[in-house]
């Protein structure tokens, strides 16, 4: 039993990790907290589901064009949901613009896609159930892969360490004549990609639903208020605490009561250390 | 096709009658009969109202093929409430008050009903009520409304003597979703059970969004429990308990809800049989017997959409239930000559086993619970065609 | 009087719907009646403080169960469960809006998402008074009100009411504050509003409203189950806000009655409303974000007079706050990071007296200014005014002590009038509380007048009179340096700290600034002018300081200042 709860709070908990780096990554490029990050998960899904399980699309090129069509939301986001607000950051439109895009993402898949759960294809299938079901464990290798990937580029590439310096200073590096814009558009492409991996692996464990998108959309903030902003690392702690400890608190305490116990977890964290248990940058105000 | 031949006379009847009567009383006769159908066409909570759908627009299109009731042509005011008991309260008064119907059929979802049905009662309109919540049907509080499907303590019986006397469980594992209709009915199964001396073994409230419900699978099993008892309509929560029970090697028969049978469900199951052993609450009306055939008056029913309307997608029960509520109000207005409210009102008090294609009716004034509980068997989950579902076993 | 006419007009002819319409309009009224006394009251709160609580259907859904279980459980009276509802709603609201005062926007509207959940939750859960998943009856009020006209008269009622309670505290120094602390929170401490203390106040007010707001939805809905308080709901309230306009109340008004009655037009519509209402909330950010207010704003697109020129009138300024004695800095260090801006810094400003700083970029002007009024928590050292040590980062302790400021960038209110910009510098000044304002007592009426007549005095000071009504971001770049000027002359302050205020001037206006600032010294008003003009600071300044990497480089009058060897090489250039 124990082994079950783990399982299954390791994977969902790799996998609100995996929208907080979505979060973050669309932060740090723009300063800006975007509602979409959770849909982006939930696109990952139902495109998934759409393009390998009901077009038959082979698994592979199913897969790519899936991150392609969330990392292609990602851009869209940026296009209209944040460029034109980034002048007035501090009026905070962002927050209307993306959570009105969110929205319509979420009603129109419910629309055209269905507002019933869908299934999703089974990828490999070795381990055929048990905890170490691919359901369970491929969402963590996402995170993981994820995570490696991300340090590489940041500390490795040329391209990741411009990614850096737009997310220190922003201001000074647009002096620097790094191409802030071009930068930006692409953080939000990898965080569509990031998003839509998020909602890619954790398929055949969440199923193509249009109304993951929310659940994600806010289970995926907690690690990022969890584990500071713009925290990767911290993001991943606080995904996979969270993960477990939803499981552990639905065996405990059932359904009505664990929801409860993570909202109140979630608001008392932010109350006492709004800036997140590994901390996070504090702006200069005047 | 019994039903159809005996409405097509009595409209010939009633086209003769209107013809003999002053042209005055006539003109003020063949204003249609307005009925409000008030569903959830869109939205999570779609599936039951589509099938309805299907059943109320063939019943009407019947209607008013053959000239109507008494040269008086049904008019659906239909009102799409997404299942969202805010908009059914709008839409249930603006087909009372703006269209003035002379009936209303819907809403059909509990959250929808429990806040309509006083309003339905305040501007005493006949109401159809398809809704299992016990409280919807009271007829001092609510004498306009009667009820043509079973109610929640009638189904909740129905699951509750198919685990005790066919699957002959001792123990029991009750759950509901985490939602309105999912905590009441699991409180009140658990009361049923705890009263028929079955002991509940496992009691909990699961949230239909959890990933993985293979813990408290776990814990239903290591309790001891020798059936399942799922309150939820979500197919997700549904298809993970089958899954998971697959996965824990526990061949324990799972009885329930309706929504076990849907067509989603075999969607999800991530094998087949993982579906076997699912036991769902449906109709004898609905039910194919042992040679495969449905009960004659459904089968000829069947026969005649065949080809026009479709029924593999959807239950069967949804649709005749449809076509079963126009009847009921068509065949009031036809005997009493009135589309007034109280008319209609008093005919349904002294309908007496009238025989729809769904069940068989009987209203009295002072029971409105119009379902007669021995109609309601169990049925195979996993074994749906155009609707309709074999028998459970232990049915002879 | 004027203001309200429109309110009249809209609320006396929705009082007359009754005689041409059925029952169905009635319910739909109701309904937007009822959701109004929610968004009415919410609207102070993500209107005009620009909070966004997108989750306020939890304060729906606790005064709805509030106001049921009373009547069902206790058989209390349908009044008095809607005040109990509101009492509950009010403490409720105080909790959901909390987190607003520690954390950023969108962390605090995901805060107002999680008590969303957990109030639907709490109502499954609580079978014995929320009746759990079967839900519980609305309370049943007595005749005439309960026929669906009754009830929509009885709501609408309450509808205008919240309107007039909302717009006496939107058009008070409550309202202007909570519209500081949206646009300019930074300008909103230094002229002394403490945020904790309004936010909570307002949330106060605004959970009450939803509070009661949540009793008359159980009444129209006559049965509550948790699944009637939705989160599309929720986000209506909140688009009904955005799409109407920030900072108005009729916008909103507006807003709420369309997003009420589109539904309805709309039927085939019905599955894409959602949909459809994101999509605006979109189209009104990117397009619009005046909303509806501004379309209705006709009085700010008439154009502004092209060569219109500042006159300030220096002679006018009269009177000053008593000084408590010198502002003095001892020995005040403050580093960021490792870099130290102000590096054991002493220096005295006196009233009646200009004292220049001046020194290059980085030198520690500005965070000398921000440590004198508060912003800053020097590391060592203190800052003094007199004996008394001035407290440290708190910014909004200053103007009670009579320390005003300008700013580098001005901070201007762009969406509210320069007058309204004006009077914010005043808000310390108010006498009448929370409830006087929300009831227009006569004390507020009378703080209203007299803080109008300072503003418009100040205006014409620096000669901004004539443009006391237009908004302020239509302002020129110099306008507003003197519209900043005069908000800090306002309170009759002992000391004015100006951060650069000859930017962007003309030269013409340069000199017109330094009469003003001259005749406001000789009223005896203590003035920190930091400033790069040489000319500017030569002209006016009593005494000058020299800074250099956050150190005194020289100090003393300005001819010695430009007889000083290192200012001339390092600074002065030549």
């Amino acid at each position: 039993m124990l082994a079950a709860i783990l399982a299954a709070g390791i994977a969902v908990g790799a996998t609100y990790a995996l929208i907080g780096i979505t979060y973050n990554l669309m932060f740090s490029a723009s300063r800006v907290m975007s509602f979409t990050a959770g849909q982006l998960g939930m696109v990952g899904g139902v495109l998934g589901a759409l393009f390998i399980g009901r077009m038959g699309i082979p698994i592979i090129p199913g897969f790519v064009l899936a991150l392609a069509g969330c990392a292609a939301i990602g851009v869209v986001t940026e296009f209209i949901a944040v460029r034109p607000v980034l002048k007035a950051l501090d009026q905070h439109l962002y927050v209307l613009s993306t959570l009105g895009l969110a929205l319509m993402i979420q009603q129109f898949t419910a629309i055209e896609w269905s507002t019933e759960p869908q299934p999703f294809p089974r990828l490999i299938g070795v381990v055929s159930g048990g905890p170490f079901d691919e359901k369970f464990w491929l969402p963590v290798v996402a995170c993981a892969i994820t995570v490696a990937g991300l340090e590489y580029l940041y500390r490795r590439t040329l391209v990741g360490r411009a990614f850096l310096a737009i997310a220190e200073d922003n201001f000074a590096a647009r002096a620097l004549g790094l191409p802030e814009r071009n930068l930006r558009v692409a953080s939000y492409a990898l965080a569509g990609v990031v998003g839509g991996l998020a909602g890619f692996a954790s398929g055949e464990l969440l199923l193509a639903f249009f109304a993951n998108g929310a659940m994600l959309n806010f289970l995926g903030f907690v690690p990022v208020a969890l584990g500071g902003l713009g925290n990767n690392r911290g993001a991943l702690i606080g995904g996979l605490a969270l993960g477990i400890f939803q499981q552990a608190a639905n065996f405990i305490v059932g359904g009505v009561f664990a929801s409860v116990a993570v909202f109140t977890v979630f608001i008392l964290v932010l109350l006492l250390r709004p800036q997140g248990l590994f901390g996070a940058p504090v702006a200069r105000r005047v | 096709m019994i039903l159809s031949r005996r409405t097509l006379a009595k409209g010939t009847i009633a086209t003769a009658a209107a013809a003999s009567i002053p042209a005055q009383v006539r003109a003020a006769d063949a204003e249609p009969i307005r009925i409000g159908w008030l569903a959830a066409l869109t939205g999570p909570l779609a599936s039951p109202s589509i099938g309805f759908d299907r059943g109320v627009q063939w019943a009407t299109n019947e209607i008013n093929a053959k000239g109507g009731v008494r040269g008086r042509k049904i008019e659906l005011v239909i009102r799409d409430t997404q299942g969202e008991p805010t908009k059914a309260v709008n839409a249930t008064q603006e087909v009372i008050s703006r269209h003035k119907v002379h009936a209303i059929w819907g809403p059909t979802n509990s959250g929808e009903l429990l806040a309509t049905t006083p309003i339905m009662a305040r501007a005493k309109v006949p109401s159809l009520v398809a809704g299992v919540v016990n409280s919807l049907i009271d007829p001092v509080k609510f004498p306009n409304a009667f009820r043509v499907t079973p109610a929640n303590s009638q189904w909740d019986e129905a699951v509750r003597n198919y685990a005790m006397k066919v699957v002959k469980a001792k123990k029991v594992a009750v759950f509901g979703d985490a939602t309105g209709y999912g905590t009441a009915a699991r409180d009140d199964s658990v009361a049923g059970f705890v009263k028929a001396g079955v002991e509940v073994v496992y009691s909990g409230i699961i949230d239909p969004a959890l990933p993985d419900i293979m813990p408290e699978v776990l814990r239903m099993k290591n309790a001891g429990a020798e059936a399942i008892i799922p309150w939820t309509v979500s197919s997700g929560l549904a298809a993970r308990l089958m899954n998971a029970r697959a996965e824990a090697n526990w061949n324990v028969p799972i009885v329930g809800h309706p929504v076990l049978g849907t067509g989603e469900i075999g969607k999800l199951v991530t094998k087949p049989e993982n579906w076997d052993k699912v036991y769902i609450i449906g109709y004898k009306s609905c039910s194919f017997d042992a040679t495969g055939k449905l009960p004659p008056r459904t089968q000829a029913f069947v026969d005649a959409v065949q080809g026009k309307m479709p029924l593999q997608d959807t239950s069967l029960w949804w649709v005749v239930s449809g076509v079963d509520s126009i009847r009921l109000i068509a065949e009031a207005v036809d005997k009493t000559g009135s589309s007034d409210a109280d008319k209609i009102i008093a005919h349904w008090n002294t309908l007496k086993d009238w025989p729809g294609l769904y069940g068989t009716y009987s209203f009295s004034p002072t029971e409105h619970n119009g379902y007669k509980t021995e109609e309601i068997v169990m049925q195979r989950a996993n074994s749906a065609r155009d609707g309709a579902f074999a028998l459970a076993p232990g049915y002879a | 009087m004027q203001r309200s006419l429109p309110y009249v007009a809209l609320f006396g002819a929705a009082a007359l719907l009754p005689f041409f319409s059925n029952d169905y309009w009635a319910v739909i009224g109701a309904r937007a009646a009822v959701y109004w006394v929610l968004v009415g009251g919410l609207n102070l709160v993500v209107g005009f403080g620009g909070q966004l609580a997108i989750g306020y259907v939890a304060l729906l859904t606790l005064g709805a169960y509030t106001a049921s279980a009373m009547v069902a459980r206790f058989g209390l009276d349908p009044f008095l469960a809607y005040g109990m509802a509101g009492v509950v709603g009010a403490g409720a609201g105080v909790i959901v809006g909390l987190p607003a005062l520690r954390l950023r926007t969108f962390y605090f509207a995901m805060t107002t998402l999680g008590f969303a959940t957990i109030v639907t939750q709490i109502a499954l859960a609580w079978q014995s008074v929320t009746g759990g998943g079967i839900g519980i009856a609305g309370p049943e009020l007595p005749q005439p009100l309960d026929s669906p006209w009754g009830f929509y008269l009885f709501a609408l009622a309450l509808a205008a009411l919240v309107t007039w309670l909302s717009s006496n505290v939107a058009h008070s120094r409550f309202g202007r504050s909570l519209v500081a602390i949206r646009d300019a929170e930074v300008a909103a401490e230094a002229v002394g509003i403490a945020k904790p203390r309004l936010l909570s106040t307002v949330f106060l007010f605004s959970g009450a409203c939803a509070g009661v707001a949540g009793g008359l939805f159980a009444t129209l809905q006559t049965y509550i189950t948790p699944d009637a308080f939705s989160f599309d709901l929720s986000v209506t309230f909140f688009i009904a806000i955005l799409v109407g306009g920030r900072g108005s109340i009729m916008g909103p008004l507006i807003g709420n009655v369309l997003l009420t009655l589109l539904p309805e037009v709309a039927a085939p519509l019905v599955a894409w409303s959602t949909f459809l209402y994101a999509a605006l909330l979109l189209a009104i950010v990117l397009a619009m974000p005046g909303g509806i207010a501004a379309l209705l704003d006709f009085r700010n697109r008439r154009p502004l007079a092209a060569n219109r020129s500042i006159v300030p009138r220096p002679e006018r300024i009269s009177g000053h706050g008593t000084a408590r004695g010198d502002i003095v800095l001892k020995n005040v260090v403050l580093a960021f990071g490792g870099v130290r801006a102000i590096d054991g810094l002493d220096m005295t400003i006196r009233p009646g007296e200009v004292h220049g700083l001046i020194g290059p970029n980085g030198s520690g002007k500005t965070t000398t200014l921000n440590v004198i009024s508060g912003y800053y928590a020097p590391q060592q050292g203190e800052a003094f005014l007199g004996t008394v040590a001035l407290p440290h980062g708190n910014p909004q302790t200053r103007a009670a002590l009579g320390i005003a400021r300008t700013f580098q960038t001005p901070r201007l209110i762009g969406e509210a009038s320069v007058l309204d910009n004006v009077t914010i510098g005043a808000t310390i000044a108010g006498t009448a509380g929370f409830l006087e304002t929300v009831f227009c007592l006569p004390r507020h009426r009378a703080d209203e007048k007299r803080l109008a007549a300072r503003a418009m005095d100040a205006l014409a000071t620096v000669g901004l009179d004539a443009l006391a009504d237009v908004r302020a971001d239509r302002l020129q770049h110099s306008e507003l340096r003197f519209m900043e000027i005069a908000r800090a002359l306002i309170l009759n302050p002992a000391f004015i700290l100006l951060d650069e205020p000859a930017a962007g001037l003309s030269s013409e206006e340069i000199a017109r600034l330094g009469a003003l600032i001259g005749a406001m010294a000789k009223q005896g008003i203590g003035i920190l002018l930091v400033e790069h003009h040489a000319d500017l600071i030569f002209d006016i300044c009593d005494h000058v300081t020299v800074l250099n990497l956050g150190r005194e480089l020289a100090s003393g009058t300005p001819a010695e200042i430009r007889a000083h060897k290192e200012v001339v090489s390092a600074y002065l250039g030549g």
